[in-house]
């Protein structure tokens, strides 16, 4: 039961999340509800796979993405946008941002001690920047894989008939 | 359809005329697809659309800040080349939209293209999404992260607070055209500073998410999807160039995290 509360709740701040973020990089408006209704899908399955399941953050992220995707190519015709203008802001909840920054910050900090300290701080570096850029690829792929195989669809969605 | 594809006596200035407008058109319209951050495989999808539409062959290479363009017409007796600067707007998914739509309305027939060319200045000219609502909606954004990540409601007002200031100097920074990575720099540090209120006044049972997730609102994550989109689709330059955009960014955040740390003598996780 705890996991479908928090499920529920990761959706709800996973959809309001995206449309923040979505709004930095100028969508169409009519694109906001339908993009905060696939993050919250998309957010929330990887909530559950993570918490119930126990799977690893990587693989995760590519069921997700691939779920966004898919939701994605189907749904972005009616908004007629590109899948990408519609996917894209779903999956900005996912980016490993926090992963992404402490790579850096771990690099710096390699260098303020002894041998011990680069040791730690280097395998911090190395294990965040790995997580990150692996998410990153997985999400791509997740969510390039159904415009792929629904071609047809997802490049005629700007196409008003 | 036929209406569409230009004909040496429609233009009245020869066929050498028509292909170099068509260049002109098509390499203008490449860059600035590029420039909105349209990823790699759209640029190249609509733009052999339309080339297709207005009966010409074209050849195109995608650099990081110029499109390079050949056009032929189909007898291959003229060509024209052009290259064309980027045409910098800022990721725009609106400006993205709207061209993609018009590279249908003209293989569809429904603008002609003269039509087309008129029609793409406008779509240009498409004002950015009003300032305030951006900045608001950006600081909720990233105060409901906190709570994906955990942080508890205090935390979230304090990320909120970091995100409103923070963000506005970025947006600041960057309407006085100041360059990017110092308004990065700078934005991350201000919304770190105050982020760490959660430890200097013992706000709040989770400090650490409120200062982890006080700059994540300046993480490029459209950049950096649009450039795992190219490094799928084989365009290496162009994954790279975007793809080390976004690092430097990133490094610019983390250096203004650095420095408020620095600045507030908290210890380094």
């Amino acid at each position: 039961m705890d996991i479908f509360f928090g499920a529920l709740q990761d959706a709800f701040f996973a959809a309001i999340a995206s449309v923040g973020f979505a709004s930095i990089s100028n969508p169409p408006h009519r694109i906001y509800p339908v993009c905060a209704g696939i993050a919250a899908a998309g957010h929330s399955l990887r909530y559950v796979l993570m918490n119930a399941l126990g799977m690893h953050l990587v693989l995760a992220s590519l069921c997700a993405a691939t779920v966004i995707g898919l939701l994605a190519v189907f749904l972005a015709p009616r908004t007629k946008a590109p899948a990408e203008a519609v996917s894209f802001p779903a999956l900005l909840p996912m980016i490993p941002g926090m992963y992404a920054y402490r790579t850096f910050q771990n690099l710096i900090l390699c260098l303020t001690g002894g041998e011990a300290e680069f040791h730690h701080y280097f395998y911090l570096c190395g294990s965040n920047g790995l997580t990150c850029l692996a998410v990153l690829l997985m999400m791509a792929i997740g969510v390039t894989i159904p415009i792929f195989i629904f071609k047809r669809i997802s490049f005629r969605a700007t196409r008003q008939i | 359809m036929m209406g569409n594809s230009l004909s040496a006596g429609q233009q009245g200035g020869g066929s050498h005329a028509t292909v170099k407008e068509a260049c002109v058109f098509l390499s203008e319209y490449a860059s600035a697809l590029l420039g909105c951050g349209a990823t790699c495989i759209r640029i190249e999808k609509n733009v052999h659309r339309m080339a297709e539409t207005v009966g010409v062959d074209y050849s195109m290479t995608i650099m990081p800040a110029t499109v390079q363009m050949t056009v032929w017409d189909k007898d291959r007796k003229h060509s024209y080349s052009n290259i064309q600067k980027i045409r910098k707007s800022g990721t725009s998914f609106n400006i993205n939209t709207q061209l993609s739509r018009l590279s249908w309305e003209l293989h569809d027939g429904k603008v002609t293209f003269s039509e087309a060319v008129c029609k793409m200045d406008r779509i240009l000219q498409t004002r950015p999404e009003n300032r305030w609502l951006v900045l608001a909606l950006a600081s909720v954004a990233n105060a409901s992260f906190c709570r994906l990540f955990g942080g508890d409601f205090i935390s979230m007002g304090i990320v909120f607070i970091a995100t409103l200031v923070g963000f506005r100097i970025r947006q600041m920074m960057l309407e006085d055209k100041i360059d990017i990575r110092l308004a990065f720099v700078c934005a991350s540090f201000v919304s770190s500073v105050i982020a760490s209120a959660g430890y200097v006044f013992g706000w709040g049972t989770t400090p650490e998410i409120a200062l982890g997730t006080s700059v994540l609102y300046l993480v490029p994550g459209v950049p950096y999807l649009n450039s795992m989109s190219d490094l799928l689709d084989g365009h290496y330059i162009s994954f790279l160039s975007r793809f080390l955009d976004a690092t430097v960014l990133t490094v610019c955040l983390s250096a203004g995290l650095c420095g408020g740390f620095l600045v507030m003598n908290l210890r380094w996780f």
